[in-house]
């Protein structure tokens, strides 16, 4: 019962416009995070040459360039902040589309008139949005490498690709914590706008109020990968300092900008804690979705007498 | 002696304070096409939800082809069709692959081939490979009682299957429940509010009140009964309008 549910999940938003918008909107972000890496790159270099020149003509040697050393993966670095906009913005809607419709138009009844069960139901719907945001982070981790092979004319090494798939992999699960929240907010609530707007209301309090809270009010922040916040005495930054381990959306960012190589570098086991937030979110949302699913009411899914 | 389609014993319920059904002894024998009379929020609906294990009785036991419906919910769902009122699928799906997928939850060994055969049986084999969401009401009915047959329960549950028909659609809707009783010996409850359909569908009617069922018999008994009524509407009307 559960591959039959998921496999109907699959099948539903493949021919959903809003959620292949949004898809298509990925991909085509992942290739432009490569376009705009190799741009810097090549402005970065350009200047060097041109100050190498220059340093010649004065007879003073030039030093290496500093940027020779950087990793092949810092021209994805873009993909650590479109991952958290944009991603996680499609995985709300797969979530939200995952029960809606069984909510709002009533199949919930014609379901649970069969020999299903709700954990069966739950497993699969938890199944196909797995499976759907794991395809889309496959496509996602092909279109990176394309990219990367395309600019740096040459193929990725094991260990790169290795850490390619190990941030898709983080990414997967930063994605199913918000496909699990536009899950429950159909689940909470009864119309289906009301949980569309509940869901992109968490989606903004963990995208942009709890990182600006937590790295101490600093307006780039929410979008930037961020370095540890200026140390200072006022009680209220060593507050927000604090906090900041339980922003989701910053530790992603943080370990993801680690296992691409391109943070400041750190032990294997500081960046695993910096995993635990996300994963942890994860499995109570999961816990959650479960209860809540056990205990709806979907004899009331449309109207009743 | 087979047991009865559908047996409910001091079947109450209610949501809130309020109790929506009182104390319902109701016995529906194998074969029947039963109708469910009632006005709006008397009680239909949750009746039914109960009857197909969608809600738990607040108080009293309901079997359906013998199994009790929260005992036995699995043994219940195997034998029973249910066709909500203001029938929707899955609006990105074709028919077919709607009736697939509803044949699979009901553990119908080749879903294919039975959609195709519930289509075929119904005349509406042309609809198969289209869309829902091209479907107008009468065609989307049609799909929906297809995927209440699918799996060829024993008993067929329909709640307001007229509503938003036109009068070919009721007529067409007719003989369909006609069929399936005739030719494949399902038991329908069907709940309604058109009370010509049932008088030409229905075998035994049921008259419910604001939770109470108030009446229940053939409707060959009803009109021996309510011999100086000039239709059934006017029989439904003396029934409500007696002191419960």
């Amino acid at each position: 019962m559960t591959r039959v549910i998921a496999t109907q999940l699959l099948l539903t938003l493949r021919r959903q416009r809003t959620f292949l918008a949004l898809l298509v909107t990925l991909l085509v972000m992942t290739a432009l995070a490569g376009l705009i890496g190799w741009i810097s790159h090549r402005t970065i270099f350009k200047v060097y040459d041109q100050a190498v020149l220059l340093l010649a003509k004065t007879g003073s040697p030039a030093p290496p360039n500093p940027f020779d050393t950087r990793p092949t993966l810092a021209l994805l670095s873009n993909m650590v902040i479109y991952i958290p906009l944009i991603g996680a913005l499609m995985a709300l809607v797969l979530g939200h589309l995952s029960l809606a419709d069984d909510e709002s138009s009533g199949i919930g009844r014609m379901i649970f008139s069969r020999r299903v069960s709700r954990r069966n139901y739950v497993a699969g719907k938890m199944l196909g949005a797995t499976t759907a945001l794991a395809a889309i982070m496959a496509a996602s981790l092909v279109v990176s490498v394309v990219s990367l092979l395309i600019v740096n004319g040459a193929i990725l090494s094991a260990a790169d690709l290795g850490r390619l798939v190990l941030f898709y992999l983080l990414s997967l699960t930063y994605l199913m914590a918000f496909a699990l929240v536009g899950m429950v907010s159909v689940l909470l609530t009864r119309r289906r706008s009301m949980a569309l707007l509940l869901a992109l209301g968490v989606w903004l309090v963990l995208t942009f109020a709890i990182p600006q809270f937590t790295s101490g009010l600093r307006p780039t922040a929410s979008l930037n990968p961020i370095t540890d916040p200026v140390s200072t005495s006022q009680t209220f930054f060593d507050v927000t300092a604090r906090a900041r381990p339980l922003s989701v959306s910053e530790q992603y960012k943080e370990a993801s900008t680690r296992i691409l190589e391109i943070g400041t570098a750190e032990s294997v086991s500081a960046t695993t804690l910096r995993i635990l937030p996300t994963g942890g979110l994860v499995l109570v949302l999961a816990a959650l979705t479960v209860l809540l699913v056990d205990r709806h009411d979907y004899s009331r899914s449309s109207a009743h007498e | 002696m087979a047991d009865p389609a559908v047996e409910m014993r001091g079947v109450s319920h209610r949501y809130t304070s309020d109790p929506v059904l009182r104390d319902i002894d109701l016995t529906i024998e194998q074969g029947e096409v039963f109708g469910f009379l009632g006005h709006n929020g008397a009680g239909k609906t949750t009746a039914v939800n109960i009857l197909t294990t969608l809600l738990v009785p607040s108080a009293g036991t309901a079997r359906v082809c013998g199994y009790d419906v929260v005992a036995d919910r699995r043994k219940v769902t195997e034998c029973i069709g249910y066709l909500p009122s203001d029938v929707r699928l899955y609006d990105h799906m074709t028919a077919t692959e709607n009736l697939e997928f509803f044949a699979k939850l009901s553990g119908v060994s080749d879903p294919r081939k039975a959609a195709a055969g519930t289509l075929d049986y119904l005349g509406s084999s042309d609809l198969g490979p289209l869309r829902m969401s091209t479907f107008s009401t009468g065609m989307r009915q049609r799909i929906g009682i297809a995927q209440a047959i699918v799996h060829q329960p024993r008993v067929l549950f329909l709640d307001e299957p007229t509503s938003g028909l036109d009068p070919t659609g009721v007529r067409q809707l007719r003989e369909t429940i006609s069929r399936l009783n005739g030719e494949l010996g399902m038991t329908v409850f069907m709940n309604t509010h058109l009370l010509s359909e049932v008088a030409r569908v229905c075998s035994t009617i049921g008259v419910l009140n604001h939770g109470e069922l108030i009446y229940k018999d053939s409707m060959a008994k009803t009109t021996e009964r309510f011999p100086n009524e000039a239709s059934l509407e006017d029989i439904y009307e003396r029934m409500e309008s007696r002191p419960a």
